[in-house]
C-alpha cells in the first residue's frame, strides 16, 4: 500500500521518483491587498504510481484549483510542481502544452467533448495533437472496456450524459498518460452511471497501474479511491487510506463541511 | 424594460461598436457621395457663375441677333450704372512652345469695371486691340508675343500679332481645362469675326436690387424676344448645363452606396443573429421572470435602433471627413473633377442617419422576432442550432427558384437579341435569387471545400471544418455579404476586359495601322529609317507610289506595298488584305467605276509597260499592288507614306508627337495620322473606370470582411470553454490561430470563389447583350485578375481572424471548466 510522502519545500528526494505527480510548498493567490483570497496556502502533496486518490473537501477549499495546478491548467503564485522528473512552473506554454496533451488526461465534470467531432475523433484528439497514431491494439481494448464500440461514429449531442464521460475517459486514457486528473467527473450523473464511470476508473489503475487523481464530493465516490486527501482553506487537513464511504464522510464531519 | 435595454447595450458596447463598423462604413459612403456632390455643385457655380454673379441683369436671346442695338436704351434706364455685351468667336494661335496651331475660345472683356469678372493672376485685362489676356491652360506669360489666325463670317483668314498683357484665373471651371481661352477688347472681338453678342449683362446702380433692375429692363426690352435674369439665376442656369454630368456620375455613385448598404445590412442582421444567439438564455431568463415576448422583442429593437443611430451618426462624420479629404486632394492635384471647399447639404446628413438607422432596425427584425420565439424553458436547456430545413428555409428556397429561373431566362433572352434592357432586370432578379438561394448552397460547399482543409491542415484544419459547417445559418449569411462584393467586383473586372478586348478587334479591324505618315510627294530617303528609329515604335513599312493608267485608260494614283514589313505592322488584315504576287487589292470606289469583280484581272499600263493582275477589295485608299510589282510597272515609284506599328504599353502622344516633330522637320508638310491615340484613350478611359468601380465595390466588399470578422470574434466569445477544452487537451496558442485562420479563410475562400464564377457569368452576359448589336464580340477572362480576385478575398479573411484569434488563443486552459 502507498504511502504518502510530505516534504520539504525545495528539498529533492531519491525517495520521491516513486511519484507520479508531486507539489512542494504550492500557493495560489487571487487578487491583491485587502481582497486577495489565497486559494492554496502552501501545499506539499505526492500521488504515487498506479495509485487512485480521491481529493475532497469542503466547497471553496480549493480542491479545483490544486487539480489545475497540478496538471499544468492554471499557474501557481508560488511552489513548484514536478510530473515525475518534470518541474511544470518553470515550463514555458508551448511546453506545457505538449506535456499536457502527452502527459495528462483529463476528466471533467461537464463539457468534456467538442462538438463537432464524433466519439472516435474525440478520443484520438489529444494523440493527432500530438502527431502520434494510436495503438490500434490499444484503442480497441480502451474502447471495448469503455463500452463505446457501437457509439464511436456519433457526435456528442448524440449520446447520453454517461456515454459522454465514458468518451472523455476513453480519451484520458488513450496516450497512457502518467497521471489522469479527473474534477468531479460523476457531478452531472445519476448513481447508477456514476457507479459505471467510478468502476472504470477503478479498474484501469487496477489493471493497467494507471495513476488517477480524483476530486469529488461525494463520499460513496471517494470509497473507489485507495486514499483520500483531505482539504480545508487551502492547506492540506489530512487522509485516509482504504476509505469508505463511512469513514469519508466522519472525517469530513470533522473538517466541519 | 428599458432598464434593461439600456444595460445590455453597455454590456455589449465594445462588440456592439465593432459590429456596426458596418453601417459606419455604410453611411460614410452615402454621405460622402452626397456632399461630394453638392461640393461640385457649389464649385462649378462659383466658377461657371463668375461671369454673372457680379451682374444684377442678364439679357440672352435664342440667336443674340441685335442685342447690341439695345446697349444704348439699357443703359438710359434710371436703375442701370453700365451695360456690356459679351462677344465670343473661335481662333487659332500658334502658342510658344507649341508646333501646331491650337483652337482657342476668345471673349471679351467689359469696359465697365463693375462688369469686369476675370480674376487676374498675373498682369491686367487688355485695353486695346492687339493685346489679349489669357487663361492658364494656354502656358503663355505676361509679355508673350504669338501669331494669331481668325476667321471672318465668310471664312476668310487673317493673321495678326498678339501681345499678352495678363493671365487669367479660372478657378475651378471644369471647362478649363478642355481649351485655352483668350479675352480682348469687344472691338478686337469683332475684328476677330464676332457678329453678334451672346449676352449683355448690367450692372445696376448702387442701391437698387437686381430684382427692380430686371424689372426695368425686362419692361424696356418687352418688344423683343429675350430672356432677363438676374445674374445669380443665370449662373444656376449656366452651371446646371454643365453639371448634368455629374449629376449621373452621382446616380452611379448612389448605385454603389445602396450595394454597401445592402451588404451592411447583411452584415448586421448576421451580427444581431449571433449577439442574440449568445443570449439565448438571458432572453429566456427575462421570460422567466416575466417579461412578455413583446418586451422582449421591443427591448432588443430598441437596442438595434440606439446602436444603429449612433453608428449612423458616426458614419456621417466619417463621410463629411472622407469627402473634405478627396476635396482637398482634388483641389491639390488641380484634377479637372471640380471641387474645391466643402458644403455639406442637410439632406446628406439626414438621408445618412435615416438610411443608417433604418438598415441597421431592417436588419434586426428578422433576428428580433427569432428572439421573441424564444420559450423560457430555454434557459434551463443547452441551445440547439436552428435546422436548416425550417419553414423559412423551404420559403427561401421556393421564392429564390422563383427569382432565378425567370431571370436567368431573361437574360438569355437578352443575350440572344443583344438587348441591355431585357438582360438587365434578368441579371438583377437572378441575383437576388442567388441571394436568396445562398443560404443553402453555400454549407454544402463550404463543407466540401472543408473536406480538403481537414487534409491539408491537420487538426486545426478539421477543426476549422467542422466548426465553419456546425451553424450552417451563420456561415451561409457571413458568406453570402462576401458573395455580393465578389460577385459584382469580377462581374465588373470580367466586363470591362471584354469591353475592351471587342473595342480594340474592331478598332483594329477598322483601322489596323496605329500610324500613317504621308509625305507631300516623294520623301527624303533616309525619313522612314529614322521614323522606325523613334523610340516606342516596333514596326515600320514604307509604301511607294506611282501614277499608272487604269482600266479605263484614266489615270491613277497605286501603291506599292512590301508584305514582308507591312504584317508586323497592320493588326489586322480583316480589312485590308496584304496583296500578295499577283495580285491588287482595290478601292471599293473601282467596283463601280472599273466594274471589275472580286477575282476578276485588272490590267495597269506605264510607259507601255503593262502589269495584270487579280483583284482583291478592301480598306484602302488607291488600287495596292505588291511593291517589287509596282517597281518593275513604274520603275520610278519612290517611297511617299511610312506606316508605323507602335508598343503597345508606350506612351502613344509622346511617340506621336516624336514622330510628328521628326516628319515636320523632313518634310514641313507631312501629315500624320493613325489610330494609336484613340486606342490608347480607350484603353486608359477603361482603365480608370475599371479602377473607380473597383474602388467602389471595395467598400462592399471590405464592410463584407469585417462581417467576416465579426462573426468570428462572437463565435470566439461563444466557444470560450470549448477553447479552453481544446488547449486543456493540447491544442497550442499557434494552433488555435491556426484553427480560426483556416475557419476564415474557409468561409471568404468559398465566398470568392463562389462570387468570381457568378460575377464572370454576369460579366460575360453583360458584355454579350450590351456589346452584342456593335458587331463581333469579342470574349475575354481576365484570368490573373479574377485569381486575384480570390487570393486577395481569401487572405483578407485571413486577415480578419487575426483579432478573433489573438483573443482566441488568450483563452486559458481553465476555461475548460470554469465555462
Ligand atoms: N478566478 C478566481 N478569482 C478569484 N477567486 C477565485 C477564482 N477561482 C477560485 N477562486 C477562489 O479560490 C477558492 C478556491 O476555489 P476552488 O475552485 O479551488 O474551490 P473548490 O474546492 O473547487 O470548491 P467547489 O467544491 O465549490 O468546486 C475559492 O474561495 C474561490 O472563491
Ligand atoms: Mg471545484
Amino acid at each position: 500500500m502507498p504511502v504518502p510522502v510530505m516534504t520539504v519545500p525545495g528539498e529533492q528526494s531519491e525517495s520521491l521518483s516513486g511519484a507520479a505527480v508531486r507539489a512542494a510548498g504550492l500557493r495560489k493567490t487571487y487578487g491583491g491587498g485587502e481582497t486577495a483570497v489565497h486559494a492554496l496556502a502552501g501545499v506539499d502533496v505526492a500521488f504515487a504510481r498506479g495509485e487512485f486518490t480521491a481529493i475532497m473537501g469542503p466547497s471553496g477549499s480549493g480542491k479545483s484549483t490544486l487539480m489545475h495546478c497540478l496538471a499544468g491548467l492554471d499557474a501557481a503564485t508560488a511552489g513548484q510542481v514536478w510530473l515525475g522528473d518534470t518541474e511544470l512552473t518553470s515550463l514555458r506554454d508551448d511546453q506545457l502544452t505538449a506535456l499536457r496533451r502527452q502527459r495528462i488526461g483529463f476528466v471533467f465534470q461537464a463539457f468534456n467533448l467538442l462538438p463537432v467531432l464524433p466519439a472516435r475523433e474525440n478520443i484520438v484528439l489529444p494523440m493527432q495533437l500530438a502527431g502520434q497514431r494510436p495503438d490500434p491494439v490499444w484503442f480497441d481494448d480502451v474502447v471495448a472496456r469503455l463500452g463505446l464500440r457501437e457509439r464511436l461514429g456519433h457526435r456528442p449531442h448524440e449520446l447520453s450524459g454517461g456515454q459522454q464521460q465514458r468518451v472523455a475517459i476513453a480519451r484520458a486514457l488513450l496516450p497512457r498518460p502518467d497521471v489522469v486528473f479527473a474534477d468531479e467527473p460523476t457531478g452531472n450523473l445519476d448513481s447508477r452511471s456514476g457507479a459505471e464511470v467510478l468502476g472504470l476508473l477503478r479498474s484501469s489503475v487496477k489493471e493497467t497501474g494507471q495513476t488517477v487523481v480524483m476530486v469529488t464530493h461525494d463520499p460513496s465516490a471517494a470509497a473507489y479511491a485507495d486514499r483520500v486527501v483531505l482539504l480545508a482553506d487551502g492547506r492540506l487537513a489530512g487522509e485516509l487510506t482504504d476509505p469508505t464511504a463511512a469513514s469519508v464522510l466522519d472525517a469530513l464531519r470533522d473538517l466541519g463541511a | 424594460m428599458r432598464a434593461v435595454t439600456l444595460a445590455s447595450i453597455r454590456a455589449h458596447l465594445p462588440r456592439l461598436i465593432a459590429s456596426t463598423l458596418a453601417i459606419v462604413i455604410a453611411v460614410g459612403f452615402v454621405v460622402a457621395t452626397l456632399v461630394l456632390n453638392e461640393t461640385s455643385r457649389a464649385t462649378v457655380l462659383d466658377a461657371v457663375g463668375a461671369p454673372y454673379v457680379g451682374a444684377d441683369a442678364v439679357v440672352t436671346s435664342d440667336d443674340g441677333t441685335g442685342l447690341d442695338d439695345e446697349l444704348d436704351r439699357i443703359a438710359a434706364l434710371d436703375g442701370v450704372a453700365a451695360v456690356d455685351a459679351t462677344w465670343e468667336s473661335g481662333v487659332q494661335a500658334l502658342l510658344p512652345g507649341r508646333t501646331g496651331q491650337q483652337y482657342l475660345l476668345a471673349e471679351s472683356v467689359a469696359d465697365a469695371p463693375a462688369l469686369r469678372w476675370q480674376v487676374v493672376a498675373d498682369g491686367e485685362l487688355p485695353d486695346a486691340p492687339g493685346e489679349i489676356a489669357v487663361s492658364e491652360r494656354t502656358g503663355a506669360a505676361v509679355g508673350d508675343t504669338f501669331p494669331l489666325t481668325s476667321f471672318a463670317p465668310d471664312g476668310t483668314e487673317r493673321s495678326s500679332s498678339v501681345t499678352v498683357t495678363g493671365v487669367v484665373d479660372l478657378g475651378g471651371d471644369p471647362t478649363s481645362g478642355i481649351y485655352g481661352r483668350v479675352w480682348g477688347t469687344a472691338e478686337q472681338l469683332r475684328a476677330w469675326g464676332a457678329v453678334d453678342p451672346t449676352e449683355l449683362r448690367v450692372a445696376g446702380a448702387d442701391g437698387v436690387p437686381a430684382g427692380d433692375v430686371v424689372q426695368q429692363v425686362g419692361a424696356a426690352l418687352a418688344d423683343r424676344q429675350v430672356l432677363v435674369r438676374t445674374g445669380t439665376e443665370q449662373a444656376e442656369v449656366e452651371a446646371a448645363r454643365l453639371t448634368g454630368d455629374t449629376m449621373a456620375l452621382t446616380a452611379v455613385l448612389l448605385v454603389f452606396a445602396t450595394v454597401a448598404v445592402l451588404v451592411a445590412g447583411l452584415v448586421i442582421a448576421n451580427t444581431f443573429a449571433v449577439l442574440l444567439a449568445q443570449r439565448t438564455r438571458e432572453l429566456a431568463l427575462l421570460r422567466c421572470v416575466g417579461a412578455t415576448a413583446r418586451q422582449v422583442r421591443r427591448s432588443v429593437l430598441g437596442e438595434a435602433a440606439l446602436t444603429g443611430l449612433a453608428a449612423s451618426a458616426l458614419g456621417v462624420l466619417a463621410g463629411i471627413g472622407l469627402a473634405a479629404g478627396v476635396s482637398a486632394v482634388a483641389e491639390a492635384a488641380d484634377s479637372p473633377v471640380p471641387l474645391s471647399g466643402l458644403s455639406v447639404p442637410l439632406v446628406a446628413v439626414v438621408a445618412g442617419l435615416a438610411v443608417g438607422t433604418a438598415t441597421t432596425l431592417l436588419a434586426a427584425l428578422a433576428p428580433a422576432r427569432g428572439a421573441t420565439k424564444v420559450a423560457p424553458l430555454a434557459a434551463l436547456r443547452p441551445v440547439d442550432p436552428e435546422p436548416l430545413r425550417s419553414r423559412g428555409g423551404v420559403l427561401r428556397l421556393v421564392l429564390g427558384l422563383l427569382l432565378l429561373v425567370p431571370g436567368v431566362l431573361l437574360m438569355g433572352v437578352g443575350v440572344a437579341l443583344a438587348d441591355v434592357l431585357i438582360a438587365l432586370p434578368g441579371g438583377a432578379l437572378s441575383f437576388l435569387g442567388v441571394v436568396l438561394l445562398a443560404q443553402r448552397a453555400v454549407p454544402p460547399v463550404v463543407g466540401a471545400v472543408g473536406r480538403l482543409a481537414a487534409r491539408l491542415g491537420g487538426v486545426p484544419g478539421r477543426l476549422a471544418a467542422g466548426n465553419a459547417t456546425r451553424n450552417p445559418r451563420r456561415t451561409a449569411a457571413t458568406a453570402t455579404a462576401l458573395l455580393i462584393g465578389v460577385t459584382l467586383t469580377t462581374a465588373m473586372v470580367v466586363g470591362a476586359a471584354s469591353t475592351r478586348a471587342t473595342a480594340q478587334a474592331g478598332l483594329a479591324a477598322q483601322y489596323p495601322t496605329d500610324v500613317i505618315v504621308q509625305g507631300d510627294g516623294t520623301m527624303p530617303a533616309s525619313l522612314p529609317g529614322r521614323l522606325a528609329e523613334v523610340d516606342g515604335v516596333v514596326a515600320a513599312s514604307s509604301l511607294t507610289a506611282a501614277t499608272v493608267t487604269g482600266p479605263d485608260g484614266e489615270e491613277t494614283g497605286v501603291s506599292g506595298l512590301d508584305a514582308a514589313t507591312a504584317a508586323p505592322v497592320l493588326r489586322s488584315t480583316g480589312d485590308v488584305p496584304i496583296p500578295a504576287a499577283g495580285e491588287v487589292v482595290l478601292p471599293w470606289w473601282a467596283d463601280s467605276s472599273w466594274g471589275i469583280p472580286a477575282g476578276g484581272d485588272v490590267t495597269f499600263t506605264a510607259g507601255g509597260r503593262t502589269a495584270t493582275l487579280t483583284a482583291l477589295y478592301g480598306d484602302v485608299e488607291r488600287p495596292t499592288l505588291p511593291v517589287a510589282e509596282l517597281a518593275a510597272l513604274a520603275p520610278e515609284a519612290a517611297v511617299d507614306t511610312v506606316w508605323l506599328r507602335l508598343a503597345d504599353d508606350a506612351d502613344h502622344t509622346d511617340v506621336i508627337d516624336q514622330v510628328t516633330d521628326i516628319a515636320g522637320a523632313a518634310m514641313p508638310f507631312a501629315f500624320v495620322t493613325g489610330m494609336a491615340n484613340e486606342r490608347a484613350a480607350i484603353d486608359s478611359v477603361l482603365d480608370v473606370l475599371l479602377l473607380v468601380v473597383t474602388g467602389l465595390l471595395g467598400v462592399a466588399v471590405v464592410i463584407a470582411l469585417i462581417g467576416v470578422g465579426n462573426t468570428l470574434a462572437l463565435s470566439v466569445v461563444e466557444r470560450r470553454q470549448e477553447n479552453g477544452l481544446l488547449r486543456a487537451l493540447g491544442l497550442t496558442r499557434t494552433q488555435l490561430r491556426g484553427l480560426l485562420a483556416w475557419e476564415s479563410a474557409l468561409v471568404a475562400g468559398v465566398a470568392a470563389l463562389l462570387g468570381v464564377l457568378l460575377g464572370s457569368f454576369y460579366g460575360l452576359v453583360g458584355v454579350a447583350s450590351v456589346l452584342g448589336s456593335y458587331g463581333e464580340l469579342v470574349l475575354s477572362m481576365p484570368w490573373l485578375q479574377v485569381g486575384a480576385i480570390v487570393l486577395v478575398a481569401t487572405v483578407a479573411g485571413l486577415l480578419a481572424s487575426v483579432l478573433p484569434a489573438r483573443r482566441a488563443a488568450r483563452t486559458p486552459p481553465v476555461a475548460a471548466i470554469a465555462g
